[in-house]
C-alpha cells in the first residue's frame, strides 16, 4: 500500500531508566513519523517481549510518570504553530490506559468522562453532548451511570480509553490491551483501535502484548524489548532488540496471511534469544 | 449433616440458622447451670432482669446517651486530627510525623493521663481528650495502612489525566477513599468503645455506661454488671450496624 512519511511525532534518544543501582530499561532509541495513506490513518505501533524485560517501565517513560534517568523523549507539540516544533513529554501529555483498566473507583462512567474534559475549553452543555456521542460511538449509553465495579473489564477498557482520548492528545499507550479479554473484547479493542487511528493522522497508538500474532496483525510498527547480548555476555536491562517495520516490508493495514506468520516466527525467534 | 463438620463447606441459609440457634441454646443452657449452686460464676437471669429494670430506674438510657456522646466527641475530634495527619502524611515532609503518632499507640494509658491530669481541669474534657488521644493513634495506624494499600495504578490513573500532585491527592486518597474511612472508623470502634467504658470508670465525672459499672462493681452487684455488659454489646452492635448501613447506602461502589 502507498503511503508517505511526515512529521517525526515520537523521538526517543539514548532512554534508560534505573531505580537506584538497578537499571530497568538502557540505549532505547527509535523514531516514529507521520504515516500518511489514502484515508486518514494514525500510526499503530506493538512493543513485545518477554516478561520482566522493561516493557512496562518504558510505557511509564513514554507517559510521563517515570523521569528518564539519562535520554529524551519528545512528542510532537501539536498546538504549536511551527509545524515541526517538539515537546519534552510530560504527565498527561501521552494518554495511558494500563492493563487493570484503571478508572476512579467512586465516579460513574459519565462523571469520569465529564472529569477527563474539565480542563476543556467548552461549555458543559458541550461536554455533555460529546460524551454522549461517544459513549453511544462505544456502546456504552446504557453504563453511563454505572460505577468502575459494576462494569465488565471490556466495559471498564473502552470508558478508559475514551477518558483518556478526552483528556490527552493524539497519544495513547495501552499496556497489555488484550490480556484477560474473551473473544469479543478482543473485537471490540480492535476495533477501539481503528475508531481512534482514523479519526486523526496524528493518533498513535502504543501497546503492549504478549499475543504476537494480534501484533503483527494490527501493528505497523512493531518493537522486540529483551536483553541485549554485549561481548557474549546476556545483560539484564532491557533494550530494543528488534524492529520490525510491517510498512516497509509491505505487510501493514493487510489482511493476516502466510507473510505475517513469517515475521510472527521471526519476532518470538528474537525473543527466546533476548 | 456430614458438611458442617468439613472446613470451606457451603450450608443453606436455614441450616445457619439452626446452628446459630444451637449456639444461642448452649450459651443459655450455659448461663444458666453455671448461675446455680451457692458458689455460681454467674448470676441468674432473673438477677440480669432485676439489674436491667434497677438500671432503667435509675436512668440507664441517660446513661448510654452520656457515653454515646462522649464516644461522638471523642471520634469527632480523633478522625480530624487522624485524617489530617494521614492525608499529610503523603508529603514527605509530616510523613515521619504520622508515623510517629501511629507508634504512639504503645504508650500506656496510666502515663498520659497523669500528664494530661495536669494540663486539663475538667473532668468530662479530660475524658474526652483521654480517648481522643488514645483514639488518633489507632486510627492514623489503620488510616496509614489504608493509603499505602491504594494501587500505584490509581495514582498513575489521576496523574495521566493532568492532575497536579494536590489534585491526585484530593481525587485518589481524600473523595476516592470516604467509604474506606468510615470503614476503618467501624473497625476501630470496638476499641474504641470499650476505652470509652474504662475511660469513664477511671474518671468519674458525668456518669455514663463506664461510671455504672464501676458503680455496681463497688457493690458486687453480678446481676447489674451483667446487664451492663449486655447493653454496652448491644449498642456497640448498634453502632457498628449503622455505620455498615450508611457506607453501603451511601457508597455503592464500596465494595469492601
Amino acid at each position: 500500500m502507498v503511503y508517505t512519511m511526515g512529521n517525526t511525532l515520537l523521538y526517543v534518544e539514548d532512554l534508560s531508566v534505573a531505580y537506584g543501582d538497578k537499571v530497568v530499561i538502557k540505549d532505547i532509541n527509535f523514531v516514529e513519523k507521520d504515516v500518511s495513506r489514502k484515508d486518514t490513518t494514525g500510526q499503530v505501533i506493538a512493543v513485545v517481549g518477554r516478561s520482566g524485560r522493561g516493557k512496562s517501565t518504558i510505557f511509564r517513560a513514554l507517559t510521563g510518570l517515570v523521569k528518564p534517568t539519562t535520554g529524551k523523549i519528545l512528542i510532537a507539540d501539536t498546538l504549536s504553530e511551527d509545524e515541526n516544533s517538539a515537546k519534552e513529554v510530560e504527565e498527561g501529555d501521552v494518554g495511558f490506559v494500563d492493563q487493570k483498566y484503571t478508572l476512579f473507583r467512586n465516579k460513574t462512567v459519565s462523571e469520569a468522562l465529564m472529569f477527563a474534559l474539565r480542563n476543556k475549553e467548552i461549555t458543559t452543555k458541550e461536554k455533555k453532548e460529546k460524551i454522549e456521542e461517544y459513549l453511544t460511538k462505544w456502546g456504552l449509553l446504557k453504563m453511563k451511570d454505572q460505577y468502575p465495579c459494576e462494569l465488565s473489564g471490556g466495559q471498564r477498557q473502552r470508558t478508559a480509553i475514551i477518558e483518556q482520548i478526552f483528556c490527552s492528545g493524539h497519544y495513547m499507550v495501552l499496556d497489555e490491551p488484550f490480556s484477560g479479554l474473551d473473544v469479543g473484547n478482543i473485537e471490540d479493542v480492535k476495533n477501539a483501535f481503528n475508531l481512534i487511528s482514523t479519526n486523526h493522522s496524528f493518533n498513535t497508538i502504543i501497546y503492549s502484548t504478549h499475543d504476537i500474532e494480534l501484533a503483527v496483525e494490527l501493528a505497523d510498527s512493531i518493537y522486540v524489548i529483551g536483553y541485549p547480548t554485549i561481548d557474549g555476555n546476556l545483560m539484564s536491562y532491557g533494550t530494543i532488540v528488534k524492529h520490525v517495520d510491517m510498512k516497509e516490508r509491505g505487510l501493514a493495514w493487510r489482511e493476516f496471511g502466510l507473510s505475517h506468520i513469517e515475521v510472527v516466527k521471526e519476532i518470538k525467534a528474537k525473543m527466546m534469544e533476548t | 449433616m456430614k458438611k458442617i463438620f468439613n472446613p470451606f463447606e457451603d450450608v443453606s441459609k436455614s441450616t445457619r440458622l439452626l446452628l446459630i440457634l444451637f449456639w444461642a441454646t448452649c450459651l443459655a443452657i450455659f448461663w444458666v447451670a453455671s448461675s446455680l449452686g451457692e458458689t455460681h460464676l454467674f448470676p441468674t437471669p432473673t438477677q440480669v432482669f432485676t439489674g436491667f429494670k434497677e438500671l432503667y430506674q435509675e436512668g440507664l438510657v441517660i446513661h448510654i446517651f452520656s457515653s454515646i456522646w462522649l464516644c461522638v466527641k471523642a471520634i469527632v475530634i480523633a478522625i480530624i486530627l487522624s485524617l489530617t495527619f494521614t492525608y499529610l502524611s503523603t508529603v514527605p515532609l509530616i510523613n515521619t510525623l504520622a508515623k510517629a503518632i501511629s507508634r504512639l499507640r504503645y504508650l500506656p494509658l496510666t502515663g498520659i493521663t497523669f500528664y494530661m491530669a495536669i494540663l486539663i481541669n475538667d473532668a468530662r474534657s479530660m475524658q474526652v481528650w483521654v480517648l481522643v488521644v488514645f483514639m488518633s493513634t489507632y486510627l492514623t495506624t489503620s488510616l496509614l495502612s489504608m493509603i499505602d494499600s491504594i494501587p500505584q495504578e490509581e495514582f498513575d490513573h489521576a496523574r495521566s489525566l493532568k492532575c497536579n500532585r494536590w489534585e491526585v491527592l484530593w481525587q485518589v486518597v481524600v473523595i476516592g477513599r470516604i467509604d474506606h474511612v468510615i470503614e476503618v472508623i467501624r473497625q476501630n470502634l470496638a476499641i474504641v468503645w470499650m476505652m470509652l467504658v474504662t475511660v469513664e470508670s477511671i474518671l468519674v465525672a458525668a456518669g455514663g455506661l463506664g461510671f455504672l459499672i464501676k458503680n455496681s462493681d463497688k457493690f458486687m452487684n453480678h446481676g447489674r454488671i451483667i446487664a451492663l455488659q449486655i447493653v454496652i454489646l448491644v449498642v456497640g452492635l448498634s453502632i457498628d450496624f449503622v455505620l455498615n448501613y450508611l457506607r453501603k447506602s451511601f457508597f455503592r461502589y464500596s465494595k469492601i
